[in-house]
């Protein structure tokens, strides 16, 4: 049978994921990528615009260097930090990335040896102009020994797809703690592939906010490859409307004791949609694994809905490995006592939702980028709650 | 300050009567005692009074400082003054005791149109009225009731009330599940809060708490009704002669 092409693949000239594929049942992009977003498309953009969005981002005051992509591009004028050549090597089928290879213009290269104290940033902004795609391919190498704090914010307006591949390696003794915040436009589509590799007594903490775009499709994957490490990825979703998040983490145990948690705290309201898929792998041999996850849904309408795909993989007899997924509304006799003591229902859910996602945002460990999400999450809150006490 | 009228109240999703014409009358400055045998219908009269979901009143009144409390939502009722102490306080994880607190005291405030509290004077009110019921800061850093042991939770009951300052304090069973020492504080807490301008529904199911929370009024609760009513020694001959008169009287 010969499928007809979309008219989002002629203008690729490559085939999108679709419904048929394990992976991508709950997001066929064949019907998500709506129209043609034609690849490699040169905007300049207004400053006003880009300072608008500069100053939109949560982290405006929290930062330290930032390195500023407008547009698929490096903006030197905006950025602290100097940017170098990419060279990724990942090594992966997988569409998100076959798209990338195909269309990033640009990206961010990084490369980290001792400690740095003060987050970074890497700020990828697009701004308001004809449907497009932006593609952009980074690589973060945190040194052996070096430690740091990287922010990744994801801002823009209008229309546009976005496509955004990352490779991170965390060398010997190394750490990175990673916070991203996909904000992207309402109608915007945003697709990512992070790929991480731990080295030998690493520690990577990764914490991701899904707020923004109308699709969003976020991998993951996490590759052991030296003993003694230990990875957290969590995550929340904020989402409302018919916006529409798909979460794949892939964590890899390749070696012995390895240490992964994956926490994801998903508030859903209106018809949003969000889907979890977790696989934990252990290898042959990876003994003394100890590797749990767990999603957690708020549902706050009863046309929201949530889908928690959790896989195990396990070729090791000495391993604790654990997986666990709920999904839900609001607990009444929390909202019952609360309101007893004069809180008004509206403020009531407030504070029962912001305490449900406070449990990820709790596993960051920077004060100044915690408070930014806090202060986020009360504001998507205070428009979110509106005539629904 | 509060006239309950033949009240009936079944359970909203079954045919189950709990409160079977059930009348009380409490005046400002009172103290009234409400014991009776498990499952007569004194939690369900808290919760009827603090607008819990799950219950229908079918008949009767309940009219507060003049206005019908049954037409109003439980934040209302608390906003007008309405306090109930739990009988078994819940624990809200990932909800900060203080900003709970603050949240409460501040939505009850404006919502009467009073000044909201500043920060420090709000935190200088709970410090002040927690060290009375031996509430240290360790405690008030928890989220609301985590880990709290049973005498520590009806403990910060007691302090949320003493920071609220309602004008009807109805406590379900605060002492069950306290030893004679936190008992003691306990008691002395809501003793502290007795004025001629509040009033108090002590609900129990021993005479104990009696001896330190002295009331005005005992009512015997059976088979959701006040089948007997009288003074502070009612409450003795209860603990002599325990509920089976009653129980056979209501039948
Ligand atoms: N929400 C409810 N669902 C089912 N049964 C209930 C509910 N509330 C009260 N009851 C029943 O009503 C009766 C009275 O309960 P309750 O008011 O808790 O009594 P008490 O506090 O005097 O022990 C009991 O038989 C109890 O099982
Ligand atoms: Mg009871």
């Amino acid at each position: 049978m010969v499928v007809q092409k979309t008219a989002a693949e002629m203008n690729y000239g490559l085939s999108l994921p679709h419904r048929k594929m394990e992976d991508w049942r709950w997001t066929d992009l064949r019907q998500l990528v709506d129209k043609p977003y034609p690849p490699r498309q040169t905007v300049v953009a207004a400053a006003k615009d880009v300072e608008r969005l500069l100053r939109s981002s949560p982290f405006a005051k929290v930062g330290g260097a930032r390195m500023v992509f407008v547009n698929g591009r490096y903006a030197a004028e905006l950025s602290q930090l100097k940017n170098d050549t990419v060279t990724s090597t990942i090594n992966v089928d997988e569409p998100v990335i076959t798209m990338n290879a195909a269309f990033a213009t640009d990206g961010a290269c990084l490369k980290i040896s001792g400690t740095v104290d003060t987050p970074i940033e890497l700020l990828f902004i697009t701004t308001n102009a004809a449907a497009r795609t932006i593609a952009t391919r980074n690589v973060v190498e945190i040194e052996q020994g070096a430690a740091a704090t990287l922010i990744e914010t994801h801002l823009g307006e209008g229309s546009y797809l976005s496509n955004s591949v990352t490779q991170i390696r965390v060398g010997e003794g190394a750490r990175l703690d990673r916070i991203k915040v996909e904000l992207e436009a309402a109608d915007a589509i945003h697709l990512s592939h992070v790929h991480t590799t731990l080295g030998k007594n690493s520690v990577f903490n990764d914490f991701t906010l899904t707020s923004g775009a109308k699709t969003n499709r976020q991998n993951g994957t996490v590759e052991f490859k030296g003993q003694g490490s230990e990875a957290k990825v969590s995550g929340a979703f904020m989402l409302g409307g018919r916006q529409h998040a798909d979460t794949r983490l892939v964590i890899d145990h390749q070696v012995p004791h390895c240490t992964s948690r994956e926490l994801f705290k998903c508030v859903m309201d209106d018809n949003a949609r969000g889907i979890f898929q977790g696989k934990v792998i252990v290898q042959r041999g990876a003994q003394k694994t100890d590797g749990k996850q767990s999603s957690h849904a708020l549902l706050l309408s009863e046309t929201a809905e949530f889908d928690a795909k959790p896989e195990l993989e396990i070729f090791a007899d000495d391993v604790v490995c654990g997986h666990g997924a709920t999904s839900g509304d609001l607990n009444h006799d929390h909202l019952f006592y609360l309101m007893s003591r004069g809180i008004p229902p509206a403020e009531a859910k407030s504070l029962l939702i912001a305490a449900f996602v406070g449990e990820a945002f709790d596993l960051i460990a920077h004060e100044g980028i915690k408070e930014a999400l806090v202060k986020f999450s009360n504001k998507w809150l205070s428009q979110h709650r509106s005539g629904r006490a | 300050m509060l006239e309950i009228k033949n009240l009936h109240v079944k359970l909203a999703d079954e045919d189950r009567v709990i409160l079977n014409g059930l009348t009380l009358s409490v005046k400002a400055g009172e103290v009234h005692a409400i014991m009776g045998p498990n499952g007569s219908g004194k939690s369900t009269l808290s919760y009827v009074l603090s607008g819990r979901e799950g219950y229908e009143v079918t008949e009767g009144s309940v009219i507060y400082k003049g206005e019908d409390l049954l037409a109003m939502t439980p934040s209302e009722r608390a906003a007008k003054g309405v306090f109930l102490a739990f009988q078994y306080p819940i624990e809200i994880p990932g909800v900060a005791t203080m900003q709970f607190l603050k949240v409460a005291l501040n939505s009850q405030k404006k919502a009467r149109g009073e000044k909201e509290l500043s920060t420090p004077d709000f935190m200088r009110l709970v410090k002040e009225r927690a060290s009375k019921l031996n509430i240290g800061p360790d405690m008030l850093k928890r989220p609301v009731n985590v880990g709290f042991s049973g005498g520590e939770k009806k403990r910060a009951e007691i302090l949320q009330m003493a920071v609220l300052e309602p004008s009807l304090c109805v406590l379900d069973e605060t002492d069950s599940g306290l030893d004679i020492d936190a008992l003691r504080v306990v008691a002395d807490g809501v003793n502290g809060l007795r004025s001629p301008d509040r009033a108090m529904i002590v609900i129990t199911h021993y005479q104990r708490l009696l001896d330190y929370i002295v009331p005005d009024h005992v009512h015997v609760l059976s088979r959701g009704r006040i089948v007997k009513s009288g003074g502070k020694s009612l409450a003795l001959e209860l603990e002599a002669k325990g509920y089976a008169q009653f129980e056979s009287e209501a039948a």
